[in-house]
């Protein structure tokens, strides 16, 4: 085997429990100090928004006025002649006419038409003269001395629109009479005249229907919520001869090299990246469908070398209000359950607008024994920008499986957590083959679900709290409502990494690795690994990320997966790296073999003799000794580099990895009724993580999640308006999600049951509460009020009109 | 005519012609940021952020929403948390100003405290969550969680890292306590 198909080897994963044969020091302690801590609390972190550089200019991009229209003619002539204005890009440029954003890397040969939704679709270009939504980058790009100025310019321009019917609902997008919005096309369904676009059915449905003792059906919508970041986008780019410098606010550096390179036909070598510390991603920042990352860069790149000065080019808030979640969706279910909570068939047609992630089935095939199962998705193109996956792409598949398990346990007044535990299963079978799978690949025999369900119980003291419908209105005057949903854990079967662990001449460690600053302190995390697999303390390891554009890529093709991903990458780094020290080491003991040695700390000894040992530094340093003074040379590197591959997006089963943890949570609410306020009095999230690497990580993603979870089930909602398509709500005064009181006491609680196929027996957390969370608010208000509102966010006004009251 | 000193010529400029030798031009202000004297010279429509961060290079004054929504870009001037995206420089002539930079720097515990309690995800709202925590503090050095909760209850987190900021906060006035 030559020295790359090793590596391939080393590089894919293995079902079976990988123990590790260290011993754990920093990993899963509590209190290590995060190594981001004190820039980003004294200010001194740097983001891209912050960075300027001499003589740098302004860029800004028109934004359409209209959801739907076609420019006849542009008159730039006023704006050129603005004072500060540098340079103009027109869509009729030559250099941009009719070139695509994307290009190869996003074309319909790499990605399949009916599943990837409009998001991928190569209907945009880097500056199109045609609006498909209001506030589409589109048309001019200008480049001046300050941003007031830029703005100016865009103001100056004069277009002659030519304005479009537009739709702006799913529902009536399929209507006969409404307008086609893309061209050459003779429906708006995206996969054409037929309206079922994807289809999924396993079982028998009429068999199941017919077993089940009571049918339930009932429709529910998610209307439009978005990531909205912290931080909004910019790019900051200069030419150095033919060389790029830039400074991108992206989750996959890497990609931004690959996509600027192919689109300016320079080579990748000849781009150098900067990724530094980004105000929130939550893919948002991974987004190729819209201008805000390959476009902005290449009409950076463009116009930093028509004027010869660095570029920055920025979006404002208004302009952040792109890439709805892919959940836009009206869902119609129909589900057959017998009287004790087993679920003999679900059936379910998904209408998504601008669709672009899952199609709500995938967790009932993945987490339960249902044995009939049947899923119809749409997916319409309407007069919104397109979507995409915002922590995270399985919002319709959880959306899909609490309400219909609410709906069942409601309906049969069972206690959920109960039917819950009547359906835990996979693929259609029930948990004895989990257990089977368990047994043969060496991890214990636990039942996750059993344990996530009793301890939240007690956390939100279920058995006392939990009642039938509209039973319990409080002295306030209030209803109290609770309600329980579960799920499996973000097992995280797909992404790649490469990274390299190098032994400094002092004996200090650096991990090299282009990554971006994507999830709760990963760094940190990625540090405490390679310290106890290398047995060293944790300070005398660093990652060397924001300014290597190494070649080596931690990140996965997704911005997902990224621990589950690197860390095995760096355990394989490691103890390669580790291996390589040994052989070095042995050569400076007399009469000892690699194996005979061991490190502790910043030593290394030989293992028969504990007392015999020597400093690493004085290890991997060598002196010569020339004329009269001293040379430093250096021995052979010892640097190793691993790559980890896994699994594919989405398809946990067909590559041979059930889902073994499982997440539960609870939530208590007061609803008003006099207001309709709905106020979150506790939420409990139950997660097993398998293991945690870092504690104070996953709490943060669990509560964190939740608070994201609470403000997009109450009041996240972009609102346009019907009349002229215009998106009202571009800003966060009028978008809100939640802030400090919007929420009661969350109580993180995370279980360790080693059944992840990540390293060390972990899991994916960050994805998990923000997703789940939402869709619990319905059967919580239902447990309230006895109604159920399953429109999405639950507004007040939505809780006063069930009630009668509006 | 020689003169020995910049002060002898100032003297003289005033004595013999009755105007300052260097006038300060219009739009130029005197401003006090962490400590540190500054005369700048302010286009009119400059924010303060746009000073302090653009200018000064005080980059942990974040822009944020962009519009006085989310307690990002807040400074403290003469004691009072303020947004300092709505608040324009030609307006902050002779104010003393302090920034999450300059807490940090004077060794305020809140720093500490931030860190150790993983008050932050991505850390772009946190110097913000900091100074409007520290302008509490200095007028109320005792708060209940509930004071904290409020206090802070303006400023937005996307990754939603709201649940240790009380925790942070009240640690450090039980350090400045300790300390006084």
């Amino acid at each position: 085997m030559g020295d790359y198909e090793k590596i391939q080897e080393e590089g894919q994963f293995k079902v079976g429990l990988d123990m590790p044969e260290i011993t754990f020091k920093e990993v899963g302690k509590r209190e290590v100090r995060r190594m981001d801590g004190y820039e980003k609390a004294s200010g001194k972190a740097v983001y891209n928004r912050d960075i300027q550089i001499p003589g740098m200019l302004y860029a800004r991009i028109l934004a359409s006025p209209y959801p739907r229209a076609r420019i006849l003619r542009m008159d730039t002539s006023k704006a050129e002649g603005l004072l500060g204005v540098r340079s103009i890009i027109r869509y009729d440029d030559p250099e941009v006419a009719g070139k695509e954003l994307n290009g190869s890397y996003f074309a319909p040969e790499w990605v399949n038409k009916a599943l990837a939704g409009w998001a991928l679709k190569p209907v945009h270009l880097v500056l199109g003269d045609e609006a498909f939504y209001e506030g589409q980058p589109m048309a001019v790009a200008v480049a001046a001395d300050t941003e007031g100025i830029a703005t100016e310019a865009l103001r100056l321009v004069d277009i002659e629109w030519e304005e479009l019917p537009f739709v702006l609902d799913q529902e009536e997008a399929l209507k006969p009479d409404a307008p086609i919005l893309r061209p050459g096309e003779d429906s708006n369904s995206i996969s054409g005249g037929d309206l079922v676009e994807h289809s999924h059915e396993v079982g028998d449905m009429d068999k199941g229907f017919s077993e089940a003792d009571t049918i339930i059906e009932f429709r529910a919508r998610r209307r439009a919520h978005l990531w909205a970041g912290a931080e909004m986008p910019c790019v900051v780019l200069r030419w150095r001869g033919d060389n790029i410098e830039m400074w991108v606010h992206q989750q996959q550096p890497y990609h931004a090299k690959m996509l600027l390179s192919e689109w300016l036909d320079i080579p990748m070598n000849k781009i150098s990246i900067h990724s530094p510390y980004m105000g929130c991603a939550f893919g948002g920042r991974g987004n190729p469908s819209n201008n805000s990352e390959n476009g902005m860069n290449v009409l950076a790149a463009l116009l930093a070398r028509k004027t010869g000065k660095p570029v920055k080019f920025l979006y404002d808030r208004a302009e952040t209000f792109f890439g709805e979640s892919g959940d836009i969706m009206i869902s119609d279910f129909k589900v057959g359950a017998k009287k004790d909570g087993t679920i003999t068939a679900v059936e379910m047609h998904n209408n998504f607008a601008v669709y672009m992630c899952t199609n709500g089935i995938e967790h009932f095939i993945e987490n339960t024994r249902i044995p009939n199962l049947k899923c119809e998705t749409v997916n319409v193109d309407v007069s919104i920008g397109p979507a995409w996956w915002h922590r995270c792409e399985q919002l319709p598949n959880v959306f899909c499986f609490t309400l219909v398990f609410e709906h069942v346990a409601a309906e049969l007044g069972l206690d959920p957590t109960e039917v819950a535990l009547k359906n835990d299963g996979y693929a259609g079978q029930d948990t004895s083959a989990l257990v089977k799978y368990k047994k043969e690949n060496g991890f214990p025999d636990i039942d996750s679900l059993k344990e996530c369900i009793e301890t939240g119980k007690k956390a939100i003291n279920w058995d006392e709290n939990w009642h039938l419908p509209g039973a319990r209105k409080l002295p306030n005057g209030r209803m109290h409502g609770m309600a329980f949903t579960w799920d499996h854990e973000w097992d995280d079967c797909r992404g790649t990494g490469s990274a390299a662990v190098l032994i400094e001449n002092d004996g200090s460690v650096s991990i090299i690795g282009h990554q971006a600053d994507v999830g709760v302190n990963p760094w940190s995390t990625y540090c405490q690994i390679v310290a106890d697999e290398l047995n060293m303390p944790f300070e005398n390891i660093n990652i060397k990320t924001q300014d290597l554009d190494s070649g080596f890529a931690m990140m996965s093709p997704d911005g997902s997966c990224c621990l589950c991903s690197n860390g095995n990458v760096l355990r394989k780094a490691a103890r390669k790296a580790k291996g390589m020290l040994l052989e070095l080491a042995a050569q400076k003991f007399e009469d000892v073999e690699p194996q005979d040695l061991e490190i502790e700390g910043l030593e290394i000894y030989v293992k028969s003799d504990p007392e015999n040992r020597k400093a690493i530094k004085k290890i991997v340093k060598k002196a010569m000794p020339m004329f009269d003074s001293c040379v430093f040379w250096t021995e052979a590197p010892v640097i190793a580099w691993a790559w980890h591959t896994q699994g594919i997006w989405g398809n946990a089963i067909s590559t041979g990895r059930p889902r073994l943890c499982r997440q539960a949570h609870f939530l208590e609410i007061e609803v008003d009724t006099e207001t309709g306020k709905i106020e979150v009095k506790k939420l409990v999230n139950i997660n097993d993580v398998g293991k945690a690497i870092s504690p104070e990580a996953v709490e943060g993603q669990m509560y964190g999640g939740s608070f994201m979870g609470v403000g997009r089930a109450l009041t996240e909602e972009m609102i346009w308006d019907r009349k002229t398509g215009v998106l009202l709500n571009r800003n966060l005064l009028d978008y809100k999600y939640a802030a400090m009181n919007d929420s009661g006491p969350i109580e993180a609680i995370y279980l360790e049951t080693g059944l992840g196929h990540g390293p060390y027996g972990a899991c994916g957390i960050g994805e998990s509460t923000p997703t789940i969370v939402p869709a619990m608010f319905s059967p919580a208000v239902y447990n309230a009020i006895g109604k159920w509102i399953d429109d999405f966010p639950i507004t007040p006004d939505k809780v006063l009109k069930a009630l009668g009251k509006a | 005519m020689a003169f020995d000193t910049f002060e002898t010529l100032k003297e003289h400029a005033l004595k013999e012609h009755r105007q300052e030798s260097t006038p300060v031009p219009e739009g130029t202000i005197t401003l006090t940021v962490n400590g540190e004297r500054h005369q700048v010279h302010v286009e009119p429509e400059w924010t303060l952020y746009h000073l302090l961060h653009d200018r000064l290079g005080l980059l942990g004054i974040k822009m944020f929403c962009d519009r006085g929504a989310c307690g990002s870009c807040t400074v403290i001037m003469d004691g009072r948390p303020i947004l300092s995206c709505m608040t324009f420089a030609i307006e902050c002539d002779g104010m003393v100003i302090e920034t999450a930079e300059g807490i940090a720097e004077a060794g305020h515990p809140l720093v500490d405290s931030y860190v150790k309690h993983h008050t932050m995800q991505c850390g772009y709202c946190t110097p913000g969550f900091i100074t409007t925590a520290k302008a509490l503090l200095d007028k109320n050095p005792e708060p209940t969680e509930e004071e904290v909760r409020k206090a802070l209850s303006g400023n937005l987190c996307r990754c939603g890292t709201y649940p240790q900021h009380p925790k942070a906060v009240l640690e450090a006035a039980e350090h400045l306590k300790g300390e006084n």
